[in-house]
């Protein structure tokens, strides 16, 4: 009965020992953070991109949202950062529960609008009129709290939840009606499916991760400003590794993020001008050649991709 | 039909408009329990568009629309769907990324209330005779297929009436008697059907109760024999 979910649970495993014991071997503790916070994000985007077919260009919105839900709470509230993480994804649930009618458009029209709404949050918490509730353009200070083993810990588990999410929607009838409802809303609907409610809860849950990432990214970082956690390459990296990956599996997006966030480590950072091109480069190939990923090569080989 | 609870839809005064056009203009038909209606008309008069409005895709600008004695006016297409109405489409709309098993299973677990899932879908391969391909992609169906997958998907929703939209249009004529001959089948575990049809031989063969439609309203309603002598059915068909 649980054979079904062994290799997706294998593949949980594998992610959980390669960043418990990695820093006992390589001490950049800050890549392996970032690394695990883009996993989380790359799955998080994953289940309403993979899953629905809307491409939120604005998902950076609910990080933003996660990183200052959390921040405020614990700066007026001084509840425990565990409790203010929760807090922060509940903060990005509802800019997605307010975003709701963005879900009636599609295509190019849902990514720009969602793109949009995105910065408009941005300049809403980075008001300097706000001040007083967000600190405005002068950034966030959690130094006092500030904990790294711990925040590392915590986005072990947010991960370790967010692809528990997927294996889940794989799995069970909920993914299936998502799949059906990408495939054909007319027909999902004929199939007695309720589209305006299955595809909310999605995104919720979809918003719900990308918050608990940005939250856990306030508390590990402790020191940053709007431009950070609003910055729209954490939408871009996500959206470029899901695709290079291979949208809509666990293992797809757990490759696209491995692959290409330690190849911009490596040269990104070193000589980011050959990095812009060859990220540029890999997203036509892509779109042109692979549209499904690279586990579509995997799939191609008849190789059950979980 | 007289008795009201012999009536399964009542359709009354439907006004469709898409902008300035009147798709449908007054438009009204009932369907008694267990009957086929026939649904004909030329290219343009609206047969689409009522089985469109009746299953919840559009939504009608006046009118009335009762199914088993309650108003699915404006409601849903799932909640209509649940209330025991179903269809099948012209041009075939399966969930072309799934197999042909899960494009039935979801329709058998979100479409239907009662009963044993599994059971209601291998029913529901049984009548159309997809068994063999039930582990195939939809999109790697043939047309023919295609077609009997909606009608399998339709089916496995448990409806009380099904909508059956020009399902003949790019058959064979061996395709077509097997369609006729399986909707005969179905009919007689209880469905009924209004039946969309250019081909009025197609409709001859499942029922002699036609409804004639033109621009959107009514225009004739009776046996298909009386249909064919009707000056206005004439008139509108040949475009004397």
């Amino acid at each position: 009965m649980l054979s079904k979910y062994y290799s997706s649970l294998g593949a949980i495993f594998v992610i959980i020992f390669i960043f418990v014991t990695l820093p006992f071997v390589y001490n950049n503790q800050s890549f392996l953070f970032n690394m695990m916070m883009y996993l989380a994000l790359a799955e998080g985007l994953n289940i309403i991109y993979g899953f629905t077919g809307y491409l939120p260009f604005g998902y950076v919105g609910f990080f933003g949202a996660g990183a200052y839900g959390a921040s405020i709470v614990i700066m007026f509230l001084r509840i425990s950062p565990f409790l203010a993480v929760l807090a922060g994804g509940i903060a990005a649930v509802i800019i997605g529960i307010i975003l709701f009618p963005l879900l009636r458009l599609s295509g190019a029209y849902f990514a720009i609008a969602n793109l949009a709404a995105s910065q408009a949050l941005y300049y809403l918490v980075a008001n300097p009129n706000l001040q007083k509730i967000t600190q405005g353009p002068y950034g966030i200070d959690l130094s006092s709290v500030y904990n790294a083993n711990a925040s590392y810990y915590l986005m072990l588990g947010v991960l370790v939840f967010s692809m528990l999410l997927v294996l889940y929607m794989r799995k069970t009838d909920f993914g299936l009606s998502l799949l059906a409802i990408k495939e054909d809303r007319v027909t999902a609907a004929l199939a007695g499916i309720n589209i305006v409610k299955t595809r909310s809860i999605a995104w919720m849950l979809s918003a719900f991760v990308a918050g608990l990432c940005g939250a856990v990214f306030a508390w590990f970082t402790a020191v940053f400003y709007p431009s950070t956690v609003f910055n729209l390459n954490v939408s871009v990296f996500t959206i470029v590794f899901v695709l290079f990956g291979g949208m809509g599996t666990i293992v797809g997006p757990l490759l696209g993020t491995l692959i290409l966030y330690s190849m911009y480590n490596f040269i990104g950072i070193s000589t980011p001008e050959y990095f812009q091109l060859f990220y540029g480069l890999l997203i036509m190939i892509l779109v042109l050649f692979l549209p499904n990923g690279v586990v579509s090569i995997l799939q191609h080989w008849r190789i059950d991709v979980p | 039909m007289s008795h009201s609870e012999d009536v399964l839809l009542r359709v009354d005064g439907l006004v469709k408009k898409f902008g300035e056009l009147k798709a449908l203009n007054g438009f009204s038909i009932t369907v008694g329990k267990g009957k086929i209606v026939g649904l004909a008309g030329p290219n343009g008069s609206g047969k689409t568009t009522v089985i469109n409005v009746i299953s919840g895709i559009y939504k009608p600008d006046v009118g009335s629309i009762e199914f088993d004695g309650k108003s699915i006016y404006r409601l849903p297409s799932h909640k209509i769907v649940h209330r025991g109405i179903n269809r099948t489409f012209q041009v075939p709309k399966p969930l072309a990324g799934l197999t042909v098993l899960q494009n039935i299973s979801i329709a058998a677990i979100y479409g239907s209330q009662a009963g044993n899932k599994t059971e209601t879908v291998k029913e529901a391969l049984e009548i159309v005779g997809l068994e063999d391909a039930k582990d195939t992609l939809a999109a790697n169906l043939t047309l023919a297929q295609q077609k009997l997958l909606g009608l399998a998907r339709a089916l496995a929703t448990k409806p009380k009436m099904l909508l059956v939209d020009e399902i003949a249009a790019g058959l064979s004529s061996q395709e077509l008697q097997w369609i006729a001959d399986m909707l005969i089948h179905i009919h007689k575990s209880g469905i009924s059907m209004i039946v969309v049809e250019h081909l009025m031989g197609f409709i001859d063969s499942l029922t002699s109760d036609v409804v004639v439609m033109n621009a959107g309203a009514n225009l004739f309603r009776g046996s298909i024999e009386d249909a064919s002598r009707n000056e206005e059915v004439i008139e509108v068909f040949l475009g004397r």
